[in-house]
């Protein structure tokens, strides 16, 4: 019997929580008390979060010089091509009112340099870069080849444009005593581009691996001399190379160019006391309206967060604040207007029965 | 023959004449006619990918995008690689070409059930079984009793006498009765000699194949003789043989020449409202897209002039750039490139999907699934689904499915007596159970199907009262009923109206059983005693008379008429002796008509020999006559019906389907309006209007339009306006008015339909748009097509339309939305419907759950569809002003290709299959709830604006927060964070996190799966993220894979982390602010009513709200008739009628 009756309704449709759309489920529904809890909570949060994050930005110690007009002259030699074998060093002094504690870095900074740019970020080869084929240079136009079909290494435009100033920074102990802060050139990478994007074709002999490439145009010596005290800063492994080739987002940027070595005078970091930034300069800027300028810095946990997060979390948690009050006030006194008109209309019912 | 000797002329004429022989297939084969095969299908295994693929790409979508890829291959302007284009492209059009390729199949699958079912063909003097699509023009065929007829053919002879053969046409036209078709004589004389049929070698030359089911013209060419044909000896394809054993055919048309198939033309492609709109938007954000990349061509163009020029030291413009000019043309199409995924790619297929989704929730859904039939609801098609959200009228047939078309016989009132309500000893009426049905044991012809309750009637019967036995010999007398007893004792009515049949058989178990009948007699069983009545006259019905009579002579030799017919008829052909006794019957009929019953009163009277001979021959006359004969007839037929004597009244149950009025009044809250187009007259349409809550009582009064031309029509319909509303005379009115006012109209089509003639259609729609309920009459199947167009041409608005038989298929078709109910009037309406079920009640779920359902989820979807598609692709726009526009993009190319297709694409599909803001059950307490998508609240052209504000915002937000955090930043090592590959993965995590947050708030309805969904993307997006930004892809790919390493330099760092909370929490709030705003604004109606509900929710149940059913109180009296001529003239003629010993004879192979 039972047999039959499942024949005869052999269509009868899966009766699943799934098909009949009665999956067990939770409910969202935003109630007022839910909206204003959100409300408030995210309001507390990000205002205190805001003021944690100024009063942390707040603590890191800073030097920013500008030296596009300070070294004017250095700047306008650059603007003709043809003085780059003409050295030009500048040397600007400053300042330290406070000493500068813990790890201090060295930064250089660029404005209105298009590192960004979508042919620039294009006009690199990651696989020369990795030495797989020191030859592979399709993706480099416009800086692919020399005039004579040499392939650059490394090729592309964002080599070639690769920062070039040298900064020492002095430490003037008095007006005869100038020391050289003595700073490290390595370990500003990230170790996947150190030991991962860039690979060198060989450890040693770098002159001979590099055979049949020639260097490219704005540079002033070949890609095996950028650091040949230490192999390991050398060829495509050095760090200032890689740290440029990490293209930064924005036309100004900040890129790490030395750190301070703590040892001697600067155990502690940097003491107060009179500075100077000896600049050679080669990094043409001021053709396209650009400038330059190197920064000091120290960090704090949150990196050398300028005051932007902080600034932003303030704001918002105030507003958040603000339009909760807002809401709270419009919902309250609709739910008044609610209660009177409601209780003049059973006022006005009564008075209808009553007569 | 050969093909030589066809007549040259049959040659030349081949264009607009079909000519053929039977039995020479040559002829066939010579020009070229089709076989019999049917083809529904689209495509083959070889022509599949080209004409799906081309198909496919004239979609505007589709082919935006093929046109995108090759821009994309230029390497001059491309700023994406070809893969971000192609993989999305690729899955796309393969996920379509599958649905398309499974649809195709079944279709096939269809065709060939169809083709291979097995027929009996004459070949070479035998009978052999063939298959369908083997038949061809030409051959011979024989068909058996309830076969399908195999093509169109022509009737050559047949069991039954004079060679007719009955066919029913259920699936052709709608009509349930039984048609008959006639063989011309010098064919039928073949009779099923086998010999003679395959010597037969007859010509016919007719007119080309076309689409007029009721035309047919041709000539058969016979032994040197022509024979006239016309329709009524062809039998078409889709009909089928009844009540005759076999026939024999020859075959006309085939395949697609067949009636059949030129009749059912090409499906017409239905778009929703919001495929329509999607459209719109689609070119909206194209202009958009043109716009921005103008915009942003015109500042390349002066960065290049102010900036690039004398940035070339770094980076030289390529050789064909001459001027910062000819750099932004170029741009221009990057841009175009970069900002394609504003126009969303996946949006139409994403919108199949979730379509083809709920269809099978429609076909899952156990609640719609009819046991006794054993038939689950059918959504045949799959694209309409949003649509059922929005149907703000509905047209619904009404026979078959408003009612049942059962007609019960349900009381009656005899000489005064009311009988049928079971009445307990207190004198209250009693609910009848089904153990109270009466036991007709007694009455061994009794029909076990019949139910009746008061036992005081049988009580009567079987105590021999001689007024409630004439009554009963009234009824199994008068009436054009034909019956059929194929096995002893079982007896089968066919009826020309389910009235009569009701009657007949109510008569039949009380003990007054017609048994058969000739064209003189008429044989009654009364109480188990045969007795024979001679038919001396059948004075048949018509509009007009509203009532029928017979004159019989009992065995007892006495000339009696019995006459039965509309109250208001009969009650002034009484005699003045029983005006008393009318009295009490009209009351009786009063109360049976407050119920909803069909009413009929019965009548005699005894004539005298003499009057009668005399009678007769003025009858024989007046039948004689040539013109003017029907009013002569009617005159004649006045003389005798007079003075009659009241034997009682009949109530008629039209039976309603289960749940019609409940489900209409359910409807009718939820603002839908419900017209009733009904081929029926107007007194049966009215009675069921009132009894399924089509009109109520409370209505103010019924317009009734039945004007013969189009200017009295006019005038009846202005006076109704005026009436409704005196100042709406300008004909500048707008057609959108609408009133509440409750008004009922009621239009009676005349047969001309000049209802429906240019400007009048106007003024008809104005009046019938102000009424409450509508009921249109008399309509064929065009004019009702005709109504749903005029609806659905000048109110905008969705129409669905409802009916069973294949007189609806018309108006299914015109309507946006089709239903058929797949019921007893044949299969037609349901093979054209778009839904199907077998109930009328599941309307109501059909709309109001899965219809509300489904428009609520596809209008998240597309808000959130294209607001995650917006916060995705402006960001490029805010980057464009910090790059030179140099057309770079903010994201890792795999990032823009998979965001669409992987990381966004689940949980919004998971959205839109299984959220629901209420369930099933308070869509169908609340019908409220109902009114947004029938005013297209959740999206239309402001909520797309609103996406794009929103989308403008986040993308705002997920642009400036992290450029504020990584600018001139630095991570607390010292090392880099600023760089553009860091700053890429900060804004597209931060994207992630935004659009998953936003679609988290916008899920009400939290499943395992919209868990499983959500989460499960995010955990997506950080697995691949590590896989595709891993040191081993990298390096094996240096070139594809840029971004190694970046992942976990950046991922750890707090800038990322505080950037990506404080980007959701402003996302967020305003949104949260907004939604909690927004009704306290702008309250909607349907905020109230959310509100309750969810206040329900926490708290118990209130009762259910059970729709009260009211009893009309009005009088409404209805007679029982078909609207059509009856079989009078046909029983008369002798033709139909069966006689024994001509049907032993024409067996003579049997013995």
């Amino acid at each position: 019997m039972e047999r039959r009756s499942r024949l005869q309704l052999s269509r009868l449709p899966d009766i699943t929580a799934m098909k009949q759309q009665q999956l067990p489920a939770y409910q969202l529904h935003f109630s007022a008390t839910m909206v204003f809890s959100i409300f408030f909570a995210s309001g507390v949060f990000c205002l205190f979060m805001g003021i944690f994050l100024i009063l942390s930005a707040k603590s890191i110690q800073k030097v920013e010089i500008n030296y596009t007009k300070t070294c004017g002259n250095c700047a306008k030699l650059r603007e003709d091509a043809f003085n780059h074998n003409k050295i030009c060093t500048c040397s600007i002094p400053f300042v330290l009112a406070k000493s500068m504690e813990g790890n201090v870095f060295m930064y250089y900074k660029l404005y209105g340099f298009y590192q960004n740019l979508y042919r620039y970020i294009l006009s690199r080869s990651n696989s020369q870069l990795l030495s797989k084929d020191l030859k592979a240079v399709e993706d480099c136009a416009p800086f692919k080849v020399s005039h004579k079909e040499i392939p650059f290494a490394p090729c592309g435009a964002i080599a070639n444009s690769m920062f070039n100033d040298t900064i020492i920074l002095s430490y003037n102990l008095n007006s005869s005593i100038h020391i050289q802060v003595p700073m490290l050139k390595t370990g500003i990478t990230w170790w996947t581009d150190k030991y991962v994007k860039f690979k060198n074709p060989g450890a040693n002999n770098l002159t001979d691996k590099f055979a049949g490439t020639t260097k490219p145009p704005y540079w002033p010596k070949p890609i095996y001399e950028l650091d040949p005290d230490d192999p390991e800063n050398n060829g495509f492994l050095n760090d200032d190379f890689i740290v440029w080739m990490r293209t930064a987002a924005f036309p100004t940027f900040k890129k790490l160019y030395r750190r301070l070595h703590r040892i001697h005078y600067f155990i502690e970091g940097l003491p107060a006391g009179n500075y100077s930034f000896n600049i050679t300069y080669n990094f043409p800027v001021t053709k396209f309206q650009g400038e330059k300028s190197v920064v000091l810095s120290t960090l704090t946990w949150s990196g050398g967060s300028s005051l932007f997060l902080g600034l932003a979390y303030t704001v918002t948690g105030a507003m958040t604040w603000l339009a909760s009050f807002a809401m709270l006030a419009i919902h309250f006194m609709l739910k008044q207007r609610k209660a009177s008109t409601s209780k003049w209309q059973s006022k006005a019912l009564k008075g209808q029965s009553r007569k | 023959m050969s093909v030589s000797e066809i007549p040259h002329e049959n040659r030349q004429n081949g264009g607009e004449k079909r000519y053929l022989k039977a039995n020479h297939e040559q002829v066939s084969v010579f020009f070229e006619y089709p076989n019999n095969t049917i083809k529904t299908s689209k495509y083959n295994a070889f022509n599949f990918l080209p004409l799906n693929l081309f198909e496919q790409f004239q979609r505007l979508a589709n082919a935006y995008f093929l046109i995108l890829l090759f821009l994309q291959l230029i390497p001059q302007i491309s700023s994406l690689p070809w893969y971000t284009t192609v993989i999305p492209l690729v899955v796309v059009l393969s996920i379509t070409g599958v649905k398309d390729a499974i649809d195709d199949m079944k279709r096939h699958q269809n065709d060939n059930q169809v083709n291979n079912r097995s027929v009996l063909r004459l070949v070479k003097g035998r009978m052999e079984e063939d298959k369908w699509m083997n038949v061809q023009v030409g051959d011979i065929i024989k068909l058996e009793n309830d076969q399908p007829v195999t093509a169109d053919m022509l009737l050559l002879s047949s069991s039954e006498p004079y060679s007719l053969a009955y066919v029913e046409t259920a699936d052709l036209d709608g009509e349930t009765n039984l048609k008959v078709k006639q063989a011309i004589t010098c064919t039928s004389d073949m009779k099923d000699n086998l010999d003679l049929l395959s010597a037969f070698d007859g010509e016919v030359t007719c007119e080309l194949p076309n689409n007029k089911l009721h035309r047919f013209t041709g000539i058969l060419s016979y032994k040197g003789k022509d024979y006239f044909l016309d329709h009524d000896k062809l039998l078409l394809r889709g009909c089928v043989i009844r009540n005759t054993d076999w026939c024999y055919g020859l075959v006309i048309y085939t395949g697609p020449d067949t009636k059949l198939m030129q009749n059912s033309g090409k499906y017409t492609f239905k778009q929703t409202h919001v495929d329509r709109l999607m459209n719109i938007l689609v070119l909206w954000i194209f202009l958009f897209l043109i716009v921005m990349c103008l915009m942003l061509a015109i500042g390349h163009g002066i960065w290049e002039n102010k900036i690039g020029y004398y940035f070339q030291i770094f980076l030289p413009w390529e050789n064909y750039v001459s001027s910062s000019f000819v750099s932004s043309l170029f741009i221009f199409w990057s841009y175009f490139i970069v900002l394609n995924t504003m126009v969303p790619i996946s949006l139409y297929v994403s919108v199949e999907l979730i379509r083809l989704g709920n269809s099978y929730y429609i076909n899952w859904d156990q609640k719609m699934f009819y046991a006794p039939k054993n038939t689950p609801a059918q959504a045949r098609t799959t694209t309409l689904n949003e649509e059922l959200g929005q149907v703000k009228y509905v047209f619904s047939d009404k026979t078959g499915t408003l009612t049942q078309n059962i007609m019960i016989f349900h009381k009656c009132s005899i000489n005064g007596t009311l009988y049928g309500d079971v009445i307990d000893k207190t004198g209250e009426k009693v609910a009848v159970s089904e153990k109270d049905k009466i036991d007709f044991a007694y009455n061994k012809l009794a029909d076990p199907k019949f139910s009746f309750y008061d036992k005081t009637l049988v009580e009567a019967v079987t105590k021999g009262d001689p007024w409630v036995h004439l009554f009963f010999l009234s009824l199994s007398l008068c009436h054009t009923v034909m019956s059929e007893e194929k096995v002893e004792g079982e007896l089968v009515y066919q009826a020309q109206s389910p009235d009569e049949g009701a009657l007949v058989t109510a008569a039949r178990n009380f003990g007054f059983v017609f048994r058969s009948r000739t064209s003189e007699t008429i044989t009654v069983v009364e109480m188990g005693e045969t007795r024979v009545y001679q038919l001396l006259a059948i004075l048949d019905f018509n509009n007009v008379r509203k009532r029928m009579s017979v004159i019989v002579r009992t065995p007892e030799n006495r000339v009696m008429l019995f006459c039965k017919g509309a109250d208001t008829i009969i009650c002034e052909l009484l005699h003045p002796a029983c005006i008393s006794l009318c009295d009490v019957t009209l009351e009786h009929l009063d109360d049976f008509a407050s119920e909803g019953l069909r009413t009929l009163m019965v009548a005699y009277r005894e004539l005298d020999n003499k009057f009668f001979r005399t009678w007769s021959v003025k009858h024989g006359e007046a039948c004689l006559s040539l013109d003017n004969r029907e009013k002569k007839l009617s005159i004649v037929y006045e003389e005798v019906e007079k003075d009659l004597m009241l034997l009682g009244a009949t109530a008629i149950e039209d039976k309603l389907q289960d749940g019609v009025p409940e489900t209409v009044m359910t409807l009718s809250k939820a603002k839908i309006k419900i017209w009733v187009l009904t081929g029926d007259k107007q007194e049966t349409a009215v009675n069921i209007a009132y009894s399924c809550n089509i009109f109520e009582d409370e209505m103010d009064e019924v317009f009734t339009v039945k004007g013969k031309d189009s200017e009295t029509v006019r005038q009846e319909l202005r006076k109704a306006r005026s009436k409704m509303k005196p100042d709406s005379l300008l004909d500048s009115d707008p057609v959108n008015i609408f009133l509440a006012k409750k008004h009922k109209a009621l239009f009676t089509m005349p047969e001309e339909a000049h209802a429906l003639e240019g400007d009048v259609e106007l003024e008809l729609l104005r009046v019938a748009c102000m009424c409450k309920g509508v009921i249109c009459c008399r309509m064929t199947p065009l004019q009702k097509a005709q109504v749903v167009e005029l609806v659905k041409r000048y109110k905008k608005v969705v129409t669905l339309a409802i009916g069973d038989g294949a007189n609806d298929v018309s108006m299914i078709k015109a309507a946006h939305i089709g239903v058929g109910i797949s019921g007893q009037e044949g299969m037609q309406a349901m093979l054209n419907s778009d839904f199907a079920f077998s109930q009328f009640y599941y309307l109501q779920r059909l709309i109001l759950v899965h219809g509300r359902w489904s428009y609520n989820r596809m209008c998240k979807f597309l808000s959130y569809f294209f607001y995650k598609n917006f916060a995705f692709t402006l960001v490029h726009f805010w980057y464009a002003f910090f790059n030179g526009f140099s057309a770079q993009t903010v994201y890792d190319n795999w990032f823009i290709t998979c965001y669409n297709l992987i990381y966004t694409s689940l949980p919004v599909l998971g959205m839109s299959l299984f959220d629901q803001d209420v369930n099933d059950t308070w869509s169908l307490c609340f019908p409220e709830l109902y009114e947004p998508g029938q005013l297209n609240l959740y999206f239309n052209k402001k909520e797309f604006m609103k996406c794009l504000i929103h989308g403008i915002y986040s993308s705002l937000v997920l642009f400036f927060i992290p450029m504020g955090a990584v600018y001139n930043s630095e991570r607390s090592d010292g090392k880099e964070i600023s760089d553009y590959q860091s700053f890429s993965l900060i804004v597209q995590t931060s994207l992630i996190w935004v659009v998953t947050t936003q679609i988290a708030l916008k899920i009400t309805y939290w499943t395992v799966i919209s868990h499983f969904f959500i989460w499960g993307s995010l955990g997506i997006y950080f697995c691949l993220l590590f896989l595709l930004y891993s040191d081993g892809l990298c390096q094996m790919f240096p070139n594809v894979f840029q971004f190694p390493g970046v992942a976990r330099n950046t991922l750890n760092q707090p800038q990322m982390w505080l950037s990506i909370v404080l980007i959701v929490v402003l996302c967020m709030l305003p949104v949260i602010g907004y939604q909690f705003l927004k009704p306290l604004f702008w309250p909607v109606s349907v905020d109230k009513i959310l509100k309750r509900i969810h206040y329900c929710m926490k708290h118990p149940l209130p009762p259910p709200i059970r729709p009260r059913r009211r009893r009309p109180g009005l009088r409404r009296s209805a007679y029982a008739f078909s609207h059509q001529h009856g079989f009078g003239a046909l029983i008369t003629s002798g033709k139909t009628v069966k006689s024994k010993a001509l049907k032993k004879n024409s067996f003579p192979a049997k013995k």
